[in-house]
């Protein structure tokens, strides 16, 4: 008999999703910011700023919630998470020309502490240590 | 904004932030203690807030007024929040959950320091 899966959002997943609220948070709070003042500076940073904002609040979501269809959202908003932090990552180290590094994914998230690159890396391996199996 | 009171919430966080991790290593649910100190951290902020608001609505200038408001908000509003998480499921990673509230509280308070230039 197949176990079932254990819920993202129980024991150490509770601590995983308070991080991913607060960058769910901060991330979209940023960019929203950027795009009131100072959009034409650079329009595909900032709304790339504000992808990264909603990409967490899905996370966040996913993880908080239960069931296959919430395991899901998180799977997807992790990976795109991790995709987004290498390539945005990269872009800024090898071209600081006309990328603003103001952004959370900037410099593989530089600004903040490297925790949007460790961040997915985490939330791959919680979402396959409580998978069900 | 006042100095001092800034030097007194950062030690508050930290002393909070530790209390929370040492929680969860020493494998307890928050308890009523954790709510106490959350709720006197929580008061110091908001003492913080009021007087930085009534400087800003009293006519201090910033550089940045829109975005010292927002972290102004966040500042007083992650605590309750988190611990609100952090004590819904008792277990020994509700500590760390408020530990991560009161860091991320810390870092926005950190910021506010930095956006508060009167008359820039």
């Amino acid at each position: 008999m197949a176990e079932a899966a254990r819920a993202t959002a129980s024991g150490p997943g509770r601590v995983l999703i308070a991080v991913y609220g607060v960058f769910a948070l901060s991330a979209t709070a940023r960019a929203g910011v950027q795009i009131a003042t100072r959009f034409s500076e650079a329009p595909v940073p900032y709304l790339l700023s504000a992808l990264a904002g909603v990409v967490y609040i899905l996370a966040t979501i996913g993880l908080a919630g239960h069931g296959p269809g919430a395991r899901r959202l998180a799977w997807c908003a992790v990976v795109f998470e991790l995709v987004g932090v290498l390539a945005v990552g990269t872009l800024t180290v090898f071209d600081t020309g006309d990328f603003p590094s103001d952004t959370v994914w900037s410099v593989y998230g530089r600004g903040y502490g490297f925790v949007p690159l460790v961040l997915p890396l985490i939330g791959l391996w919680w979402l396959r240590h409580t998978r069900p199996r | 904004m006042i100095g001092a009171l800034v030097v007194v919430v950062h030690v508050a966080l930290a002393a909070l932030a530790v209390y929370g991790v040492l929680l969860t290593v020493l494998n307890r649910p928050p308890d009523a203690w954790t709510k106490r100190a959350v709720g006197v951290a929580v008061a110091l902020l908001v003492v913080q807030a009021a007087i930085a608001a009534v400087q800003v609505f009293g006519g201090v200038t910033l550089p940045e007024t829109s975005t010292f408001l927002i972290y102004l908000v966040v500042s007083v509003c992650v605590l309750p929040i988190a611990t609100q998480f952090a004590t819904a499921e008792p277990s020994r990673w509700g500590g760390a959950v408020v530990a991560v509230g009161a860091i991320a509280t810390a870092v926005a308070v950190w910021r506010l320091q930095g956006l508060w230039v009167p008359g820039g």
